[in-house]
């Protein structure tokens, strides 16, 4: 990803594309669009109803950025590894795709604070296979999915063989197969699958590592929007519109969110 | 063509055919299409926990899938458009008696003819920007405008040596006569030469084109919202059930096969009409 980036970058300041220089806030209010970078395959977080909208949580919290610019959002689908280039390229306007805030993101996108989500590590497996703790993955197959965070850990602290998807579905299929000993995501999805009566046999044994904090990202330089995202991310905690989120999209309210709705109470 | 004769003579071989079903109608598709997508949903049977069958959710999801499949058709019409075009100059460049321009299109035909087309694709997608300003015009440069870029280089070499093949093909002698009634070569190319071609490049044009539809599903690893792409993010939505894969994946085989083998039966009868009878 990073030699695309590169690359991007390289011709892009060939061609001596000008970015944006006027404030991305005017731009978007002369358009009259908000146009935001969401998942479409990421339940419930950002995902597809069978018109083709994208509807979830995230889809959900741009709106309200929308709804307080006065603009219509328009819904862009994203993946873990064209995120962060389409708002370079100023595709995109803001980016709100289940991002784990990280430092070397925050070289290339500008990532305002505080954080508004968090999730964690796990992994589905079944119960049968008694894992106890993270060593018990070392050199096993783990299902994951291509370009995420979640693989990394599993693979070099722990020594487990990522098998990479290209979506959830093939993961779960492939973990129901037997192709892999586990299937490693972030925790509150695999909470709620092992909670379906199709994957009683299955659990979720480990402790969740690397709890981290998700960002929503603008581009490099948008300091005034990046302020106004930061008042929005406040006022969200502040109100509970998280929790209220979760609970419409069907999950569990997590640590995080009630944490940060006390912080900001 | 048959002949008949009273001699006793040879008859030609008669090699069997490969295809088992000889004359498969556009009407049996509808129930190769029911088995295809039946047969998976039957085969897992099990009713979620809102009582509904895999079919039934494909169902849901169709008119969806559907659209990105016309998509997939657009992509790959335009692309061929645009190949066909470039491919035709890029032919006729081969056969140019001014020798850098014939090197110069050997060069690129075999450059493009032996390049992966997903590696065409990336670099199309990463290496163009998204928007391009001309005097302060501002001209956006959609994901599936560089998909079609991006597929049209290889369609773009593989028709100019199809080009190139079919005009070096017809036998000398029209050239021959050609020049001996006083034809220039452009009259030449343009009256006799291209006219005889256009015949023999039609059936490896057609299977490139399917071929080429057939390619389209790489789009979705570069981030176009065709089929394949949209047929993920269908399974993810429903929160990845491994029972829909079969039946979500065969839909979409089922639209490419349903759409691709007409065409295929189409150029094996035009190859049979155009076949030069030795």
């Amino acid at each position: 990803m990073n030699l695309k980036t590169l690359a991007t970058t390289l011709v892009v300041s060939a061609l001596s594309v000008t970015a944006a220089s006027a404030d991305i806030l005017d731009t978007i209010k002369e358009r009259g669009k908000l146009i935001v970078g969401t998942k479409a395959d990421y339940k419930p977080y950002g995902f597809l109803d069978t018109d083709g909208n994208i509807i979830g949580i995230e889809p959900d919290l741009a709106k309200d950025v929308a709804d307080k610019l006065g603009v219509e959002v328009e819904f862009v689908p994203v993946v873990s590894s064209n995120r962060m280039q389409f708002l370079e390229q100023g595709k995109i306007d803001l980016m709100i795709a289940t991002m784990t805030d990280k430092p070397d993101r925050r070289e290339i996108v500008l990532i305002p604070d505080p954080n508004y989500y968090s999730s964690g590590t796990n992994v589905l497996a079944l119960k049968s296979l008694g894992l106890k703790e993270w060593e018990d993955l070392r050199g096993k197959p783990v299902c994951g999915i291509q370009g995420a965070f979640y693989n990394k850990a599993t693979s070099q602290t722990y020594g487990a063989e990522i098998v990479a998807f290209k979506g959830t579905a093939e993961a779960y299929s492939a973990l129901q197969g037997g192709n892999c000993a586990a299937f490693v995501y972030d925790d509150s999805a695999i909470v709620a699958k092992a909670a379906e009566p199709e994957w009683a046999d299955y659990e979720m044994p480990l402790q969740t590592i690397d709890d981290a904090p998700w960002g929503l990202a603008v581009a490099l330089g948008e300091d005034n929007f990046a302020e106004l995202m930061s008042e929005m991310i406040i006022d969200w905690h502040k109100s509970g519109r998280i929790l209220e989120l979760e609970t419409k999209w069907g999950v569990t309210n997590t640590p995080f969110a009630q944490a940060m709705h006390e912080k900001y109470k | 063509m048959t002949y008949r004769t009273d001699l006793p003579v040879m008859l030609p071989v008669k090699r069997p055919e490969a295809e088992p079903f000889l004359g498969l109608k556009l009407w049996h598709m509808l129930p190769i299409a029911l088995i295809a997508i039946i047969g998976p949903s039957l085969a897992f049977a099990q009713s979620s926990a809102d009582g509904q069958t895999p079919f039934g959710i494909l169902l849901n999801w169709a008119p969806l899938l559907l659209k990105g499949f016309i998509f997939n058709l657009v992509i790959s019409v335009s692309a061929m458009a645009l190949g066909t075009v470039g491919g035709a100059i890029l032919g006729l460049g081969q056969i140019s008696l001014f020798a850098p321009t014939r090197h110069g299109s050997w060069f690129v035909t075999q450059f493009f003819r032996n390049a992966p087309w997903l590696v065409l694709l990336f670099f199309a997608m990463f290496l163009l920007p998204f928007e391009i300003n001309v005097f302060g015009l501002k001209i956006p440069f959609p994901d599936w405008f560089k998909a079609i870029l991006g597929l049209s280089l290889p369609v773009m070499a593989n028709v100019s040596e199809i080009v190139r093949g079919a005009v070096r093909s017809l036998p000398s002698g029209q050239w021959e006569a050609a020049e001996s009634l006083a034809y220039t070569r452009l009259q030449t190319l343009w009256l006799i030469i291209l006219p005889q071609c256009v015949k023999r490049m039609l059936p490896p044009w057609m299977n490139l084109y399917s071929i080429l539809t057939m390619a389209t599903v790489l789009a979705s690893i570069v981030g176009v919202n065709e089929v394949m792409t949209l047929t993920g993010q269908a399974l993810a939505s429903e929160g990845g059930r491994p029972d829909l894969l079969a039946p979500f994946y065969g839909f979409v085989l089922l639209l490419f096969f349903v759409y691709c083998y007409p065409i295929a039966k189409f150029t094996v009868w035009l190859e049979k009409k155009y076949a030069v009878i030795t």
